[in-house]
């Protein structure tokens, strides 16, 4: 009775284990292909803080900034999140003199930086958290 | 679709399943001396995996796949020895247990103190009082004074020694500029080191001194601005090689049996040949749990659970074992890539170095690929002394995974 349940145990035992292995290798992958490190070098840049699996649209792990970024639902906008509580233009950043300005263009949901609810441009400083919608940013700045 | 399919929760829950369906094959197996402790802790350890591998999602913002991939060789390792001998399974579910608990203890600690790499002379006095303890207390077990027992436990210092040498790299390399304006100032780690090597000798410990030289060549091969300095190094330790053959008869014993095992059969080449039996018998899906005879094997449960593994669950299960290895190294190196600071940069790369060199050493002695040289494997083997400094060896990693210099300067 013990031998042949054992028996048939190691093939499952086998694949159990290299299932495992896979499914590790492949989470791996989706990390690197979601990181592009190139474009990140001394650029400031936004970091997603959420997981990415607990999110049901595409988001990338980082966002390089450039002189002036929208973002938005909508397809024209340099970042595109298609997250429902976005609106379709929801706010742009900008480069001015080495510093980042981010202004809410007017969205349903609003824009929150470190929790607060923002009215107008404000300037952002390293280490700011930047909710909109259903994700949160860390803003990370370099000089 | 398959993306959404393949989430964190995905090895999480196969891993459970492994454990369940091995619980219950090893219920089946021992069910003449039924124990309801056994079931108990086998349930208990179950859930604290499961519980750990979750809670770490929630606390630590840094990688999270070094700890799955930890408790998958736990459970292989622990599957196998409680096969083996489930007195000794029993123990190692408790150090099991204990190693979590302190994996997350190091977690919190190493986080939350700032400027380890300022005690660079706390780690080298630190180490050699634990060689002189070691030297004067211990006791000596096949040919290498390695042992102190405290009261009925027996720890083995060289584990903690391994560990504080990695601290005292990095941590000299993260002030080589302090230390480089002193006089002879780039020979004070060279001098650390090989006054390291010289108490292990001393005890014989040459496992442990072929580990300490990997680390400190690599890591001297990656911050070392005197490249001559490397060079030496490596010359002096092909010459203290042969000296370790010269002086001492068990080093000569293992190269005579790793060149030609079966002229000594029936003496010295006795553990290494049955240990290739085993391999041999149990083939690419192996024998089946419990259906093999591991017991032939002198030290199986520790130096040699490799060889158990491989003749009761198959050449793929060993093979998945060192692809495990392979992706823990290589996520350890990944995360040294990633950290900013340079002393946990050089801890990160440290410890997968450690981890890295230990798996190869044995791996390559049991299938004699290289002489063997009696360590255990990190998380797989029985053994307290080794399964905690692992576990604290991977709290520091997990630590090292995370952004650390942003959180710095949010203080300032």
């Amino acid at each position: 009775m013990f031998n042949i349940v054992s028996l048939i145990f190691k093939y499952i035992f086998i694949i159990i284990i290299y299932l495992f292995i896979l499914s590790i290798i492949r989470l791996i992958y989706l990390d690197i292909k979601g990181i592009d490190t190139k474009a990140l070098n001394n650029a400031s840049y936004l970091k997603l803080v959420n997981r990415k699996d607990t999110l049901p649209f595409k988001v990338k792990e980082y966002y390089p900034l450039d002189k002036e970024v929208y973002l938005g639902r909508g397809k024209d906008n340099q970042i595109v999140i298609r997250d429902p509580y976005i609106s379709k233009r929801h706010l742009k950043i900008v480069e001015d003199e080495g510093n980042y300005y981010l202004e809410d263009l007017g969205s349903a949901n609003g824009t929150y930086i470190n929790e607060e609810r923002i009215l107008d441009v404000v300037k952002l400083k390293n280490g700011d958290r930047i909710r909109v919608g259903q994700i949160e940013f860390l803003y990370v700045g370099r000089e | 679709m398959f993306n959404k399919m393949v989430s964190y929760k995905y090895p999480r829950n196969l891993l459970m399943l492994f454990e369940l369906l091995a619980l219950f094959l090893l219920f089946i197996y021992s069910k003449d001396n039924l124990n309801k402790f056994t079931f108990i802790y086998g349930i208990g350890l179950i859930l604290i995996v499961y519980v750990s591998n979750f809670l770490l999602l929630r606390i630590s913002t840094g990688d999270t796949y070094i700890f799955l991939i930890v408790t998958m060789l736990i459970s292989i390792g622990l599957i196998m020895i409680y096969r083996i001998d489930p007195l000794l399974g029993i123990k190692q579910i408790l150090w099991i247990g204990m190693g979590i608990f302190i994996f997350f203890l190091t977690y919190l600690v190493f986080k939350n103190i700032k400027g380890w790499e300022e005690w660079t002379y706390f780690y080298g006095i630190g180490s050699i009082i634990l060689f002189i303890i070691t030297l004067l207390f211990g006791s000596r077990i096949r040919g290498a004074i390695n042992w102190i027992s405290i009261g009925g436990l027996s720890i083995q210092p060289s584990e903690i020694i391994k560990l504080l040498t990695i601290f005292l790299i990095a941590s000299y390399y993260t002030r080589y500029e302090h230390f480089k304006k002193q006089k002879y100032g780039s020979y004070y780690l060279i001098a650390t080191t090989y006054l390291f090597i010289l108490f292990l000798f001393l005890q014989r410990d040459l496992g442990t001194v072929l580990i300490l030289y990997t680390l400190f060549i690599a890591l001297q091969f990656i911050y070392e601005e005197n490249r001559r300095l490397i060079l030496y190094n490596l010359l002096f330790s092909i010459v203290s090689g042969f000296l370790g053959y010269l002086l001492f008869p068990h080093v000569r014993i293992r190269f005579e049996t790793w060149l030609n095992p079966w002229k000594y059969i029936d003496n010295k080449g006795y553990q290494i040949t049955q240990s290739l039996f085993a391999i041999a018998e149990g083939g690419f899906f192996g024998t089946g749990l419990g259906l093999g005879h591991p017991d032939f094997i002198p030290e199986v449960h520790t130096d040699f659970i490799f060889s158990a593994i491989c003749e009761e669950m198959g050449i793929f299960t060993g093979m998945g074992i060192i692809m495990l290895f392979l992706i823990l190294v290589y996520r350890g190196f990944k995360i040294g890539i990633n950290q900013k600071i340079k002393f946990y940069r050089i801890v990160a790369i440290g410890i997968s170095i450690l981890f890295g060199i230990q798996s190869f050493i044995i791996f390559g002695g049991v299938l004699k690929m290289i002489p063997l040289t009696g360590i255990t494997i990190p998380f797989v083997s029985y053994g307290g002394s080794s399964m905690l400094s692992s576990f604290i060896a991977l709290g520091i990693l997990q630590v090292a995974s995370e952004e650390l210099d942003f959180e710095e300067a949010k203080d300032g």
